[in-house]
């Protein structure tokens, strides 16, 4: 094979994607802008009027913000841990995924914490972290997990990216405008994909990928902890790291589906991104949505049957003010995706995307029943209050922040698609390079 | 069934205006309540004296449920004879509970055994009947010092009344407590009989005090017959401070952390940044064997 035509051929094939925007997807920005700056408006509005503008009071502490912080460095840590297993185990649809895996592991990164921020009621005070830290807090633990997994998320993607920069460089057309070149050229860091170079960039990204596995577990269970190592009802679970890391695994895998979903749809990568694809990590799905039920039964059959009485009036609570929630989150959220997955016949790409949309919403809503109502329930109650200083009901500031949040999200992904391809050139040419598996033992055997 | 449906309507409309509206006053029968009404006197340390009502309403058979009667209007007086002088009113709060506080100056119609007569009374509404009580106490002072005798740290007490012509006239006998004030509680050290208007005592509590070493002695005498409720209270730094008290290190609670963590962290955190370092000098490398190659 000729690598560099290949070359050439793949940078021909990828270049439209990277240089050129549909209007639809010119729309889509826009949009997704719009409820960016109606967020930034609202982050103004919090700042400038304090937190009496979001529904958070006395006793619940912690709203959506920190639902999406959980859920959305759910998604990285399980991005990470995905992307370390695909590059670890050289899987061989690993071109068709690994890019969206990795993108959506630092994008989730960096949108997550800054819900914390949001949080954060004096914001003057935050370097106080930085200057007073207390090692025994889970707090400092989870400041110090997300910062280091932050930096080598980036490190890992910098990585990955290296070679299709490098490809970029030498391969670019004449209409490719100059900030471009060199901004390819700047970034491919001299990468010439000589068999020196091939062999130190293959080591240090074999050594990441593994290293990114283990912080994703260690950084989880560090957040997971944060919850656990309190004694209020319902958070205080010695299961809760596993099962944190459980679901976020469970989220990561379907937002990845939906995502690769979108992105065959919308960016014509039919050839690239195929149903396989789509029924290996359905299976995927399957595996962890029956280990979640399994983690999610476990905790709160142990509640129930413990009887202890703040458990119970958390269950009540679950059970009556949270009814659909918990049914849409335990119930709906778990087995229609387990049963979608499970039968071959119901295995379509639209059916597993399905699956996978339910999957998300069951598991933000299971997040929100782990915070709200066990903060609507403590151990000590505060006497003669306002019910609004009880319950716990979401403002529109709060709800424009997370959606500007999502929007982030989505409108990076697609800055991101713009500077590299989705699909890994240089993983294309790895793939083709590497000799064709013979069955020597069934050859054996015939001969 | 008429007389019910009356009976409930009456019932409800004025209870609304009685009782608290969150103590479920439409849902309650009055009937099954028997009111308590109980009047309370207070000298306090400044000499003023606290008047204070509780009205409840207890629940016929179920003693836990007892309802506060709420806005309700007390009216205080001072008795003698046939002449009722109003003191003042106040009504009652979400727990029942009506004060009023006379100032330390406060003329008192007194009889000739040097008692004053107070009254509380309640005039009643169409759903609840009038209520009232008189107690009778002596206006005994308390004169409480904290002083070290002898190098001995002696609490005295003297207690005396005063007659129409202003002579303290000590006080035969009464009981009297002595506690140390807490932050949300008080704690005894003493009690006895006040003989011939005096009652000494060593104070030898070791207790360490607030931050300054102060300690707040109380003397009180509770529920007497002759003088309702008095208390007196002075503070000194008599406080003790242990000084074997040990300071706890590398601890979960402490101010620094339990070796363990520290290295545990350390450990974590070089293992994980040698890897970039490492990774940074693998890329530097990269980029240098590209200048070779040119």
């Amino acid at each position: 094979m000729d690598i560099i035509s290949r070359k050439k051929e793949l940078a021909k094939e990828f270049s439209p994607l990277i240089t050129k925007s549909s209007f639809t997807l010119k729309v889509w920005m826009i949009f997704l802008a719009t409820v960016v700056m109606v967020g930034l408006y609202a982050f103004y509005l919090q700042v400038k009027n304090g937190h009496g503008v979001t529904g958070m009071r006395d006793n619940v502490v912690w709203g959506i913000y920190i639902i999406n912080f959980i859920f959305f460095v759910g998604l990285s840590y399980s991005g990470a841990f995905i992307s370390g297993i695909l590059h670890f185990f050289q899987t061989p649809w690993k071109n068709s995924v690994a890019r969206i895996v990795e993108i959506m592991t630092v994008l989730s990164l960096i949108v997550g914490p800054i819900f914390i921020l949001l949080c954060i009621g004096r914001l003057d005070r935050l370097h106080y972290l930085f200057l007073y830290p207390r090692i025994q807090s889970p707090i400092t633990w989870d400041i110090i997990a997300i910062m280091t997994d932050l930096f080598g998320c980036f490190l890992y993607l910098y990585l990955t990216f290296i070679p299709d920069f490098a490809i970029l460089r030498d391969n670019h057309d004449r209409h490719m405008p100059q900030w471009r070149k060199k901004l390819y050229t700047f970034l491919a860091i001299g990468y010439q994909d000589t068999p020196e170079q091939h062999k130190i960039l293959h080591k240090i990204t074999g050594i990441m990928s593994t290293m990114i596995i283990a912080m994703a577990i260690v950084a989880y269970s560090v957040l997971a902890w944060i919850f656990s190592l309190t004694v209020q009802p319902g958070w205080n679970s010695t299961i809760f790291a596993p099962y944190f890391i459980i679901a976020g695994l469970y989220s990561g895998v379907a937002v990845i589906i939906i995502a690769m979903f979108l992105i065959r749809k919308y960016f014509k990568l039919d050839h690239y991104i195929r149903k396989p694809h789509f029924v290996g990590a359905g299976i995927i799905l399957l595996v962890i949505s029956l280990l979640f039920g399994y983690f999610t039964f476990s905790e709160y059959f142990a509640k129930w049957f413990s009887h202890k009485i703040n458990d119970i009036n958390l269950l009540d609570t679950l059970f009556t003010t949270y009814f659909w929630e918990f049914i849409f989150a335990n119930y709906i959220g778990v087995l229609v995706p387990m049963v979608i997955i499970f039968f071959r016949k119901f295995r379509s790409i639209n059916s597993i995307t399905f699956a996978a949309v339910i999957g998300v919403l069951g598991l933000w809503l299971n997040r929100f029943l782990i915070v709200v109502p066990t903060l609507e329930t403590p151990y000590m109650p505060i006497q003669d209050t306002r019910p609004e200083f009880i319950h716990y009901t979401a403002t529109w500031i709060e709800w424009s922040l997370s959606f500007a949040g999502i929007a982030a999200f989505i409108l990076f992904f697609i800055l991101i698609m713009k500077l590299v391809p989705i699909i890994p050139m240089s993983g294309i040419i790895d793939h083709e390079k590497e000799p064709k598996i013979k069955p020597k033992i069934l050859t054996q055997i015939h001969k | 069934m008429k007389t019910g449906f009356l009976k409930y309507s009456v019932f409800i409309l004025l209870i609304s205006f009685i009782f608290n509206l969150e103590s479920y006053a439409q849902e309650t029968d009055v009937s099954n309540y028997r009111m308590n009404f109980k009047f309370n006197t207070i000298k306090q340390p400044d000499n003023s004296r606290l008047l204070e009502v509780n009205f409840i309403g207890m629940n016929k058979k179920d003693r836990k449920d007892k309802i506060p009667v709420y806005d309700a209007e007390i009216k205080f007086y001072n008795v003698l004879n046939d002449n009722e002088v109003l003191l003042g009113s106040s009504k009652t709060s979400k727990e029942g509970i009506a004060e009023l506080v006379l100032p330390k100056d406060q003329n008192y119609l007194i009889d000739t055994e040097g008692n004053i007569s107070l009254k509380a009374q309640f005039e009643g509404t169409d759903a609840l009947d009038g209520e009232e009580e008189e107690i009778t106490v002596k206006n005994i002072f308390l004169d409480l010092n904290l002083e070290v005798i002898d190098s001995v740290k002696t609490v005295s007490l003297k207690a005396y009344v005063i007659d129409s012509l202003g002579t303290k006239i000590p006080v035969e006998e009464s009981d009297i407590m002595f506690y140390v004030e807490g932050m949300l509680s008080k704690m005894k050290i003493n009690e006895g009989t006040i003989s011939d208007g005096e009652f000494d005592f060593t104070f030898e509590s070791n207790l360490p005090g607030d931050i300054d070493g102060n300690i707040s002695v109380m003397a009180m005498i509770e529920d007497s017959d002759d003088f309702g409720n008095v208390i007196q209270k002075k503070s000194i730094a008599w406080g003790v401070l242990d000084k074997t008290f040990n300071v706890e290190n590398n601890k979960l609670w402490s101010k620094a952390a339990p070796i363990w963590m520290y290295i545990v962290l350390s450990v974590l955190l070089i293992g994980v940044w040698a890897n970039y370092i490492y990774t940074i000098i693998n890329l530097y490398k990269i980029s240098k064997s590209k200048i070779q190659k040119t």
